[in-house]
């Protein structure tokens, strides 16, 4: 009986664990082809990568109503998506926390001066997709889909110290015909609440 | 005389006692740890250097919680935190290490750890390169808060998690690594 006791716990962990490993599955390599999807946006019309993208490519770029570092950085964001959308490339945001409710994301996405769709990424799906774990989290592909870089707008939260430009390096870059120097950066912020959390 | 003896005794045992329960005042307020109780506690600023040598363990399971007070999870686990602290002390270390602005280093931050009568050491990052210190922490960690390490005594990852903890699966950890295997096989 404890034998068997055992055995069930055991199991159950392993189950757990693995539930909690897939929530965080891994991010695509900088290189490869990020799959068209589709989603809902605020007003409830179905909006796919392939139809919101530039010319020259787009961001998709992970959001919360909620979380303050997206706060601190909707103001960047904005220069940022009014600066490249004039160069073709269309910002995407996504919202994935199941904790964040449409009129919520709605009324921040006006608050917050969005000119860009917010899609919502029902039970995070897309953020499980491409492992995305963070907000803001950013992922900039060419007009093919590839993708070219992905992690944090820079490497200031506050604003005030900003010394590494890193979304806006990777556009002049790519735009430029340059190879993209650093492709990848993290930095702190909210984590996504998944439906599993 | 007797019952006159009996009073002298009472008295004496009250006297006794009272100075026993004054005396534990005053150490409980002299030796109160600096993050514990209603003293305000002292939150220590680290840099990234100051970070690397945190986190490795010495000579204990050492776990790690990285909190900001603008985080809701990390406000919402952290009774949780407390709880665990209190159950394995002496068994384990356990450290906070919060990413607040330096500016809230004496006000928001302990504050809030007086408000939950933390005891564990506490920490502030600062750091201008984000990226390195959470590369310097763990390759599974994308930056999210909150974020939970535990390492056992050698240096390896036992547990870690982005998000809230999953309380159950964490005090198993911690049940293994300081449960010697002499009293597993009991």
């Amino acid at each position: 009986m404890r034998h068997a006791i055992f055995l069930f716990s055991f199991a159950a962990v392993v189950l757990v664990t693995s539930l909690a490993t897939a929530a965080n599955a891994q991010t695509p390599a900088v290189g490869s082809t990020i799959e068209n999807f589709t989603l809902s946006d605020t007003n409830g019309s179905s909006q796919s990568l392939n139809d919101l993208k530039g010319k020259n490519g787009a961001v998709v770029i992970f959001l919360s109503a909620q979380c303050p570092v997206v706060k601190g950085y909707h103001e960047r964001i904005n220069q940022l998506a009014a600066d490249y959308q004039a160069k073709g490339i269309n910002f995407i945001g996504i919202n994935s926390n199941s904790t964040e409710s449409l009129d919520w994301v709605k009324s921040n996405a006006v608050e917050y001066g969005f000119k860009f769709p917010v899609l919502i990424d029902k039970n995070n799906v897309l953020a499980d997709k491409l492992g995305a774990s963070v907000t803001p989290e950013v992922f900039y592909v060419d007009a093919k889909n590839t993708l070219l870089y992905h992690g944090a707008v820079d490497n200031d939260r506050s604003g005030k110290n900003v010394s590494e430009n890193y979304l806006r390096t990777a556009f002049d870059d790519s735009l430029a015909g340059k190879k993209i120097a650093k492709t990848s950066a993290s930095a702190f912020g909210c984590t996504i609440k998944r439906i599993s959390e | 005389m007797k019952s006159g003896r009996s009073i002298l005794a009472v008295f004496l045992i009250t006297f006794f006692l009272s100075i026993v329960a004054v005396g534990q005042t005053s150490v409980i307020q002299t030796t109160a740890s600096p993050t514990s109780g209603s003293a305000t506690p002292t939150v220590a600023k680290i840099d990234a250097l100051e970070l690397k040598r945190l986190i490795r363990p010495k000579g204990k399971p050492l776990l790690v919680n990285f909190w900001a007070t603008w985080c809701d999870p990390c406000r919402e686990e952290f009774p949780e935190l407390v709880k665990i602290n209190n159950d394995y002390k002496g068994k384990i270390d356990f450290i906070t290490i919060s990413l607040d602005d330096l500016a809230d280093i004496n006000s928001a931050v302990p504050q809030f750890l007086t408000e939950m009568k933390a005891e564990m050491p506490a920490y502030l990052l600062v750091t201008s390169d984000e990226e390195s210190a959470i590369s310097s922490v763990s390759k599974d960690w994308s930056g999210g808060l909150p974020f939970t390490l535990l390492i056992n005594e050698k240096g390896g990852t036992a547990y870690f998690r982005q998000g809230k903890v999953r309380p159950e699966i964490l005090r198993g950890e911690l049940t293994k690594l300081t449960t010697s295997p002499a009293a597993g096989d009991r």
